[in-house]
């Protein structure tokens, strides 16, 4: 669940919802229509997202090897499906702790940060034409997250202090 | 030209198979942890390790070492089934077929996905015979009590095992720095049993890169 709401139900334990907290659920409830909407687009039109993005990719990149194209491709498809459930359940939290780590490192280990900086690019360029500005608003915050995810080094080493344990 | 239909084997993509929020479960009615596949997890309270090191220490004095390294190894000999099991079902990869990079994220992953700080590998010394193992943050490190040797005697066994089984070789593992000691990271040396022998008596005076050197000559 939308980890505000989830708040707000515990903290009304024994009272009503006061007027900000029944904001943040009409809030909630007014947008999920949009997100709906926007996430049915992002599953039924995917192929018609990453096919022209792959074959940008592979003209802007001619030297480098198909396999290499191929997985950051693969990683593209995966973060852009963590974001659109991100974003159905308006969560940033649930994009944070799925790529986390995981995506820069993947990055780091197959050198491949120069290639997703140009795939990320083409990516936004085709969600901003298929999705149009209202979904485009809806989607964005998420994609940028997984966008620093990319990039961002960890700081400290994760422990289970860190994660929350 | 790339097909991303092609690359959409079964619709599916695998991505972090150990992400926290993904892999660890809990039922509070039942009181149970449990990862995905349904195994149980135990959670381990810093006082009961503490209990284990000091409890060991005063039934078994200096033989305390050896047992929890031995029961290191059952542990990682378990570990290294559970983690294959799982890394085969979801990325449909034998472990053994599984290219190093993507062993390592997972194997990483896993760690702290656990609790048990961060992991990596050195193979700086992979020509000679020998891995190194590093870790940071270890609670097994950082609970037990102070010593004037490494004292990850139970991970020391875990990876001895879990490398031993990846790799079918009986490997023996010795820790060459370690946290407790002010160390950055614990330091693991696997290898064969006989060429880590004679390390076994520097560790009190030599420092790593040092115990290496020797090792390599």
């Amino acid at each position: 669940m939308h980890p505000k709401i989830e708040a707000v139900f515990d903290d009304a334990e024994n009272r009503y919802l006061k007027p900000e907290e029944l904001g943040v659920l009409t809030q909630y409830v007014d947008t999920l229509p949009g997100r709906l909407t926007t996430y049915r687009a992002l599953r039924d039109r995917e192929l018609e997202i990453m096919q022209p993005v792959a074959d940008q990719l592979v003209s802007e990149l001619p030297g480098e090897a198909v396999a290499t194209l191929e997985r950051c491709i693969k990683n593209a498809i995966l973060v852009l499906r963590s974001c659109a459930l991100g974003m159905l359940l308006e969560d940033e939290a649930l994009v944070q702790q799925r790529l986390e780590g995981w995506l820069s490192q993947s990055a780091q280990a197959y050198s491949s940060t120069a290639i997703d900086t140009v795939l990320y690019r083409l990516l936004e360029q085709q969600l901003s034409q298929v999705l149009g500005s209202q979904q485009m608003a809806l989607f964005h915050p998420m994609f940028s997250l997984a966008q620093r995810l990319l990039t961002v080094e960890e700081e400290e080493p994760l422990t289970a202090a860190t994660i929350g344990w | 030209m790339i097909s991303v239909a092609d690359l959409l084997v079964n619709d599916r993509i695998p991505g972090n198979y150990f992400a926290t929020d993904a892999y660890v479960r809990g039922d509070l009615e039942l009181g149970i942890l449990e990862n995905r596949q349904g195994d149980r997890l135990l959670a381990l309270p810093s006082t009961l390790i503490q209990g284990i090191y000091s409890g060991l220490e005063k039934e078994t004095g200096q033989a305390s070492r050896l047992v929890l390294f031995n029961c290191g190894r059952w542990w990682g000999k378990n570990f290294y089934n559970r983690f294959a099991e799982a890394i085969t079902d979801y990325y449909g990869i034998s472990l053994s077929d599984m290219p190093m990079v993507e062993f390592l994220q997972a194997l990483q992953q896993c760690w702290i996905t656990h609790g048990w700080g961060k992991v990596d590998i050195d193979q700086t010394y992979q020509p000679r015979g020998f891995l190194v193992v590093k870790t940071w943050n270890s609670p097994f490190s950082h609970l037990a009590p102070s010593s004037e040797h490494p004292v990850c005697h139970l991970e020391a066994g875990i990876l001895s095992a879990f490398f031993s089984n990846l790799s079918r070789r009986d490997l023996h593992c010795l820790q060459t720095s370690c946290e407790s000691m002010g160390a950055d990271c614990n330091r693991f040396v696997l290898g064969l049993a006989k060429r880590l022998e004679p390390a076994e008596t520097m560790i009190t005076n030599l420092d790593h890169d040092a115990i290496m050197q020797q090792l390599c000559q």
